[in-house]
């Protein structure tokens, strides 16, 4: 119980946006075992998503799955307002959603470039203008976008990730701004090469060189990440806004 | 003119209007009038507009969608009817008037700028937004 006090965390009701697998996982994970009530947002991993809730619940954790894109406005504020409504308001969310379609800028697809940007990108706009008001009005909150080190240190095939993630650093200072004077703090966790599904086909192309980039010599975990993004969450970091926090092992680019 | 505001129907939510708006802006209830302009006189920021709204919607248990108070203001005119180059046109403005007429006269001035409406915001004009919201999920009940 004493560690529950610490962070702060119990009891806050969290909204996590892509909660199936890697970084948003390891969230949710870490999150429900703090005792937060979380709910997740997921879009096709419905198995999953079910396994994650009842295995969570056996546990004795308060962890609630939504069907959600968050490419869809109106969906996000009909799920937000769900949440709002059962567990009386939201304190945290985390905008984890992400995809990636690596290619060489002159290969891509139309469609490559505006399926990252509608999720990455519009998905956070429209999960977070549906989540602000009730934070604007209790005055409180905190919102972690999930970032990428590609935002500041692109790699080849990555302009339309990387430009993706340059957006939500941006958006994650503006709002920071905007959201401060209603004491609402605005963060971003930025991770490196992290051990997930998503960074897999990255890393299998050429691992050692991918190591050899990491100061720390290897991957990152989602547990590792998603400990970044507790912190932000956390009483710890209630003087922390508008900030990128990067949890990349010391990544360098050549 | 069954949709029309009455009195009675100002003061059945001012009340509970007032109130409401007091607590978004933290101010005492008394300066909350019906006729104080939030802008001016209750240093109401936009971004206030977004918190009020949302507690109404609380309050009241009705449906406000976002950017109603405009969208409303224009009724049956189009956009480019209603606004040219960011600035409202002849019969935008006569409209406005209309709409809002419980601002006093001397508040509209020409030209008069779309992105100045929320200026022009009164106490009063958050009643009627409630009513109205209230008037049309009564039409509809399932929204």
């Amino acid at each position: 119980m004493m560690l529950f006090q610490a962070s702060g965390l119990a009891d806050k009701a969290v909204i996590i946006t892509g909660g199936t697998r890697g970084i948003g996982r390891a969230c949710v994970d870490l999150f429900s075992a703090e005792g937060a009530d979380v709910t997740f947002f997921f879009r096709n991993s419905t198995e999953m998503a079910n396994e994650i809730v009842a295995s969570g619940r056996a546990a004795g954790q308060r962890i609630t799955a939504d069907q959600v894109d968050v490419r869809d406005r109106k969906a996000c504020e009909a799920a937000v307002e769900q949440v709002a409504e059962r567990c009386g308001r939201i304190d945290v969310l985390v905008n984890n959603s992400g995809v990636i379609r690596d290619n060489l800028l002159a290969m891509l697809e139309d469609d490559d470039l505006q399926t990252v940007l509608d999720t990455n990108v519009a998905g956070v706009f429209n999960v977070t203008r549906a989540v602000i008001p009730d934070m604007i009005s209790r005055r409180a909150g905190k919102i972690i976008n999930v970032s990428s080190v590609s935002a500041e240190k692109g790699g080849r095939g990555q302009t339309n990730y990387a430009a993706s993630k340059g957006a939500i650093n941006a958006l994650t200072k503006a709002l920071a701004v905007e959201l401060a004077p209603r004491k609402i703090t605005v963060n971003a966790v930025a991770p490196g090469v992290i051990e997930t599904d998503m960074s897999r086909e990255v890393v299998e192309l050429a691992p050692e060189e991918v190591k050899s980039r990491i100061l720390l010599r290897r991957l990152g975990t989602p547990i590792e990440v998603a400990h970044a993004i507790m912190f932000l969450a956390s009483r710890y970091a209630d003087y922390i806004t508008g900030h990128v926090l990067h949890v990349d092992g010391g990544f360098k680019m050549e | 003119m069954p949709d029309a505001i009455t009195k009675d129907d100002i003061s059945d939510v001012y009340p509970k209007v007032s109130e409401t708006i007091a607590e978004a802006l933290g101010r005492d209830v008394d300066e909350v009038t019906l006729t104080a302009p939030l802008m001016e006189e209750l240093d109401a920021e936009s971004i206030d507009f977004l918190d009020i709204v949302y507690r109404l919607e609380r309050q009241f248990k009705v449906k406000i969608p976002r950017g109603k108070i405009v969208e409303d203001a224009r009724g049956p005119l189009s956009e480019a009817e209603f606004e040219q180059n960011g600035f409202v046109t002849e019969a935008g403005f006569t409209r406005l008037q209309e709409h809002m007429n419980e601002v006093p006269a001397e508040r509209f001035r020409t030209p008069f700028k779309v992105r100045d409406i929320p200026l022009l915001f009164t106490v009063e004009t958050f009643c009627k937004l409630v009513i109205r919201a209230q008037k049309k999920s009564a039409k509809s009940p399932t929204g």
